[in-house]
């Protein structure tokens, strides 16, 4: 046996572990959650159990829920992807230009980010609490009314949008900062001698530099914000009137409430693709630009 | 040789790995059945008892396991939601605990989905728990297809909570100067109005849609018809949804983004609410409430209030000498269960009622009464879909986006596509 041949064993064996894991934890259920989109599967009713085809994509396809819970998504994807986008890349250029206390400054934007989804919502919930919050006590202090943050439909999105932005913009921030520092100093100053104003770097060299990164962010929020769960389930319930409920909260309460696997796998598929379909478009956009 | 060694331990490392990720996947998809010692049988008993309850009866327990050397049960909770979620999908391939505890109202799904073993054997013989020591409409809650599936260990009906020092304060009192607390819609509208002040509400609604079906057999009100099709929007549930209603629109219950419920009677920022038997645990770890407890004021044309149970049951497939031992834990269970009321639940046993010491459970004792006529949530497969439906339309009517008819009309439109479609679905393969 070569040398190479060996090696290349050894190193499959070294993967076993992890291949094992992988196929079984995730192709394994992707795979069968295909199966599953196209069966009728309660499982409070077994013995009903049966292929029916397209039937559980028809019937999301008619469901006036299934497409509430679309457009609460498509709303906070809309909001936060470009809040995301906006805050962390003025974090990043804010720490790029600081001479010290960078690393210090690093480590307090990620902090939020390290914090679990219940963690956060419960100290939103209080942040966000119409009598005790702590944004109501800051507007009473500026002689403003409270807010219905939590409980009012026109509020009840922004104001998850927000703590969505608080709990994960550290990280886009960090991104956003290693590509900055990968750009050469060089092509900034050689511009600066040719008389470049500051905007007109920011535009003609940092922002056209970042562009490849900005995609891989928008792509990771987009898709991160189709699968919004955690932040409305711990402040809202998918409340006021179902208005924050989002597609993946529909799918876990359609598994696991109503027991509907099929149905649940189905709106599953359903919401891959429209991920698939919004990845696809950014991706074509973006690089068209770069 | 030295790149041989190196390749089998390299590969012997590999292997030794994969092993144990294969063994660890493999003992995750065991059968999950205790195996059966010589001395002692093994009971897994799951539970969403997580709050003081859980004390309660991880006390019991030890008492039995104490007093039954040949027996072991032992105790797994989890909130609610997680632990409905986690028995379904443990149960469907036999792997979940031998004895669990389910609500009455889940029980059509979990008697359909199949592995509820048929508990008769606890009503009858030398040992048995007499079926007369149950309010026939408790025990029709677990009666299926002529079978006894579990045994209601409790009743938890809505009661009303309120602050006996703001009551005696605003002179709302008895003739022996106690807390007199509102007994019909008179005396509610007038004990809110005397109550209210500039920091402290009259009245707070709790789980919306709780309150709401607490009202409903106060005004004949109903959630399915004689053919189990949806009647949300009968007179009954209409009147009961806009009283709530007008005390939302009349400004006599905190607005919707105030967030009061419990947490303000808790905190003396609200008087009266309406809440479950088992809040008293919560009530019992506060200092400096004095809380007097008493039936839901009688606000429509009868009492009423809604109420659930915990049921215990027995898995399907488990051996006979594990259904001997879960049939004796469940009678001990039962038999204590006045030690469960110290936790915050009326028995659901007569005879335990009729004891002393639950006569000396103020708040147990008040809200026991309103057993007589009290009610439970529907008898139906599609539970989740049909209080969604509840929860969405009583959402909007306190908040005033829509009335009372409308939302129910939309509630009851809703509900019946559920029906039908659970039906039609039923109807294609064969149901328990």
């Amino acid at each position: 046996m070569s040398y190479i041949r060996q090696t290349q064993r050894a190193g499959l064996l070294f993967l076993a572990p992890y291949a094992v894991s992988f196929f079984v934890f995730a192709i394994l259920p992707i795979v069968l959650s295909l199966v599953l989109s196209f069966m009728r599967f309660d499982l409070t009713n077994q013995s009903a159990a049966g292929f029916v085809g397209m039937d559980n994509y028809r019937e999301a396809y008619a469901d006036p829920y299934f497409w509430n819970a679309v457009r609460a998504t498509l709303f906070f994807a809309i909001m936060i992807v470009p809040g995301l986008l906006v805050i962390g890349l003025s974090m990043a250029l804010g720490m790029n230009a600081m001479a010290r206390g960078q690393h210090q400054v690093r480590a307090l934007i990620f902090l939020p980010a390290m914090l679990n989804v219940a963690v956060t919502g419960i100290l939103w919930q209080w942040f966000f609490n119409g009598q005790f919050g702590l944004f109501n006590f800051l507007l009473k202090g500026l002689g403003m009314g409270p807010q219905p943050w939590l409980s009012d439909k026109g509020f009840a999105m922004p104001s998850i949008v927000l703590m969505s932005v608080w709990w994960s913009v550290g990280g886009t921030a960090i991104i956003l900062l290693t590509a900055l520092q990968q750009i050469p100093v060089m092509y900034f100053e050689a511009a600066s001698l040719d008389g470049a104003s500051t905007y007109q770097l920011f535009r003609r060299i940092t922002l056209p530099l970042l562009k490849p990164v900005m995609s891989f962010v928008v792509i990771t929020t987009t898709i991160a914000g189709f699968q919004m769960f955690g932040q409305a389930f711990m402040l809202t319930r998918g409340g006021p009137e179902l208005s924050t409920r989002g597609v993946v909260q529909y799918i876990y309460e359609t598994a696991f409430n109503s027991y509907r696997m099929g149905y649940g796998a189905a709106m599953s598929w359903m919401l891959f693709a429209l991920i698939f379909g919004f990845g696809i478009v950014q991706l074509r956009m973006m690089r068209r630009t770069v | 040789m030295p790149f041989r060694t190196d390749w089998g331990i390299k590969g012997a490392i590999g292997v030794l790995a994969t092993v144990v990720v294969a063994l660890g996947i493999g003992r995750s998809l065991d059968s999950g059945v205790v195996p059966i010692g010589k001395q002692k049988v093994s009971l897994t008993f799951w539970n969403g008892f997580t709050g003081p309850d859980g004390r309660t009866m991880l006390e019991i327990i030890r008492d039995f396991n104490r007093e039954n050397p040949d027996v072991e049960v032992s105790m797994q909770r989890m909130d609610w939601a997680t632990y409905y979620n986690k028995l379904m999908v443990a149960a469907m391939d036999g792997r979940g605990p031998q004895l669990f505890v389910v609500h009455a109202s889940t029980l059509p799904r979990m008697y359909r989905a199949g592995y509820i073993a048929d508990s008769s054997s606890l009503y009858s013989g030398s040992e048995a728990i007499p079926p007369s020591d149950f309010d026939p409409y408790v025990l029709e809650q677990v009666k299926f297809n002529g079978k006894y599936i579990g045994l209601p260990l409790d009743i938890h009906p809505q009661g009303m909570y309120a602050n006996a020092d703001d009551l005696k304060a605003h002179g709302i009192v008895d003739s022996q100067g106690n807390a007199k607390l509102p007994a019909n819609k008179a005396e509610f509208l007038a004990a809110i109005d005397k109550l209210k002040t500039p920091t402290v509400w009259g009245f707070a609604l709790t789980l919306w849609r709780n309150n709401f079906q607490s009202l409903m057999p106060q005004f004949g009100g109903r959630y399915l018809d004689e053919q189990g099709n949806a009647d949300l929007n009968n007179p009954g549930n209409i009147a009961a949804l806009s009283f709530l209603g007008e005390l939302s629109r009349k400004k006599l219950i905190p607005p919707p983004e105030n967030g009061l419920g419990w947490v303000g009677y808790r905190q003396h920022k609200v008087d009266m609410v309406w809440d479950g038997v088992y809040m008293l645990g919560d009530l019992k770890r506060l200092e400096g409430l004095n809380y007097v407890a008493a039936p839901i004021p009688q606000i429509g044309p009868k009492p009423g209030t809604m109420a659930d149970s915990h049921v215990l049951c027995v898995r399907q497939g488990i051996s006979s000498a594990q259904r001997d031992a879960a049939d004796r834990f469940i009678r001990y269970l039962s038999q204590n269960s006045i030690r469960w009321a110290s936790a915050g639940q009326v028995p659901a046993r007569k005879s335990v009622r009729e004891l002393p010491e639950f006569a000396a459970m103020p708040v147990q004792s008040a809200f026991s009464k309103q057993i007589p006529y009290m009610m439970y949530p529907p008898r139906t497969t599609v539970l989740f879909e049909l209080t969604l439906e509840i929860d969405v339309a009583v959402e909007k009517v306190i908040r005033g986006t829509a009335d009372a008819k409308t939302a129910l009309d939309l509630a009851d439109a809703n509900a019946q596509k559920a029906i039908d479609r659970d039906r039609r679905e039923a109807k294609s393969g064969v149901t328990p």
